[in-house]
């Protein structure tokens, strides 16, 4: 099984401290426990976490011990990446040159602290989206360990992903043979839009069912009308935690508006849907829940591309994470392989030395 | 046997880019492109059925990721979805499964011919 998203926690802000440059760290150490990027305006009405793995006022998965311990050992994860979880947010902070530096910070932090510590793991590269120049120094910077197997881009960002100036992330990104994943997060904070397109949200329920799938499907029909898998024909991108139900309706739509307004983005000399299944997969978690109409689920699925457009994610540690027992059993048996490992083997290909299966 | 028929009058042709008439049970029309060639197409989108040759006879549009250039061929576009059509063949651009009927056209004597 490959687990494509576990979110390592920071437990002790100085740990993390020690990788910035001396230069800034009083900066980021004033900034208290959030390093200075933005806070969530709509917060989780009690935790971010399973209540279960919290632990006396520190945050669950914040060393490698705990993860072993609660992930790896008992769910036979081969592989698990960690995808830093707040500290996405690097690319919504105001001042790129603090989000460069704190990338790089928490990147190096990964690498010591965890990648060094447990074969099992490897990690998303953090870069500051917001300076693209930047992003991809840090990409081509932190490339050099085979350990880190993707781009990490944040889901909030103030323009979709597809906009030219994006290039530079995803030029690097296709040089060192490196998917680029989207994670949901962040969106309506610091510099990104609001989630949800409709203006702010109240709820947190509001955010956490529209500002993902949102963002989500933003970023997804920006990549695909910008032609960014025509400009670079070996991208693969992974969108993770945006929901799935909802894709085979948003590609048959676009779809059907790409064959009325082609003029617009002439590049596409197919349908965006065939793009898609080429070039972009889709984390599992979290699964929507059907109220016992899965078959329908996987159905649609099927229409858009899967199984081999899916890959499995626990989102450890947080409140709604999809636990591997549970969808292994959800899964139909015939996807189960390339679900839980195939697809991300596949994905992760050039950077994974796997043993040969079977 | 598909024989000629009369389907308008070359000035209407002129001056509306398109004559449009019944032959056969089936609705059909002649539309001309600026430098005048012809072209006999059924009058039904295989898309929706909206009326085809009511639609625009264009340049389609090419290029690369963010390079808008003439593709070098004209299109008739729907005027219901805005689906293009090549001129000479019917077929949907857009969605290879579809095509419309197209018919030999000519005109003589100041009138418009189509062959179905």
């Amino acid at each position: 099984m490959i687990d494509c998203d576990i979110h390592p926690q920071i437990g002790d802000a100085e740990e993390l401290l020690a990788y910035v440059d001396p230069a800034q760290r009083d900066w980021f150490r004033a900034q208290g426990p959030s390093f200075g990027l933005p806070g969530y305006s709509w917060a989780h009405p009690s935790s971010w976490f399973r209540q279960d793995v919290e632990q006396n006022g520190r945050p669950p998965a914040a060393d490698v011990e705990t993860v072993r311990r609660e992930l790896l050992d008992p769910s036979g994860v081969e592989i698990g990446v960690l995808n830093g979880d707040d500290a996405v947010l690097v690319s919504l902070i105001p001042s790129p040159y603090r989000a460069a530096e704190l990338a790089r910070a928490h990147n190096e932090w990964l690498r010591e602290r965890w990648l060094d510590a447990e074969p099992r793991l490897r990690a998303s590269i953090l870069c500051p989206a917001q300076d693209p120049q930047a992003a991809a120094a840090e990409i081509r910077r932190a490339a050099a360990d085979e350990r880190f197997v993707q781009v990490l881009l944040c889901g909030g960002a103030d323009r979709p992903y597809g906009e030219p100036r994006y290039l530079p992330i995803f030029e690097a990104a296709v040089e060192h043979g490196l998917p680029v994943a989207i994670h949901t997060g962040g969106e309506g904070m610091g510099l990104a839009a609001p989630p949800g397109g409709a203006g702010p949200v109240t709820f947190y329920i509001e955010w956490h069912t529209l500002g993902s799938a949102c963002s989500t499907m933003a970023h997804l029909v920006s990549l695909l009308c910008h032609g960014v898998f025509e400009r670079f024909p070996t991208l693969q991108v992974l969108l993770m935690e945006g929901g799935l139900a909802w894709l085979p309706g948003i590609l048959w739509r676009l779809d059907t508006n790409w064959r009325a307004l082609r003029s617009e983005v002439p590049w596409l000399d197919r349908k965006p849907s065939e793009v898609a299944r080429e070039h972009v997969r889709f984390s599992t978690q979290p699964l929507e829940h059907t109220d016992g109409a899965d078959e329908t689920l996987f159905a649609m699925l099927a229409a858009a591309g899967a199984p081999g457009n899916l890959c499995f994610a626990s989102d450890y540690p947080h409140w709604d994470f999809d636990d591997p027992d549970f969808m292994v059993k959800r899964l139909p048996e015939a996807w189960r392989a390339q679900v839980l490992h195939d697809n991300a083997a596949d994905l992760y290909a050039a950077r994974l030395a796997l043993p040969a299966r079977g | 046997m598909a024989e000629w028929h009369d389907v308008g009058s070359l000035a209407e042709l002129e001056r509306d880019g398109r004559v449009v008439a019944r032959v056969g049970g089936r609705e059909v029309g002649v539309v001309a492109e600026p430098d005048g060639a012809l072209h006999g197409i059924r009058n039904r989108c295989p898309h929706h059925g909206g009326p085809l040759c009511l639609g625009s006879v264009l340049e389609r549009v090419a290029g690369d990721p963010g390079v808008y250039e003439l593709a070098g061929r004209r299109v008739l576009r729907c005027p219901w979805h805005g689906w293009e059509f090549d001129l000479d063949t019917g077929a949907c651009l857009d969605e290879p499964t579809l095509r419309a009927a197209v018919y030999p056209a000519r005109v003589e004597d100041g009138r418009v011919l189509l062959r179905a």
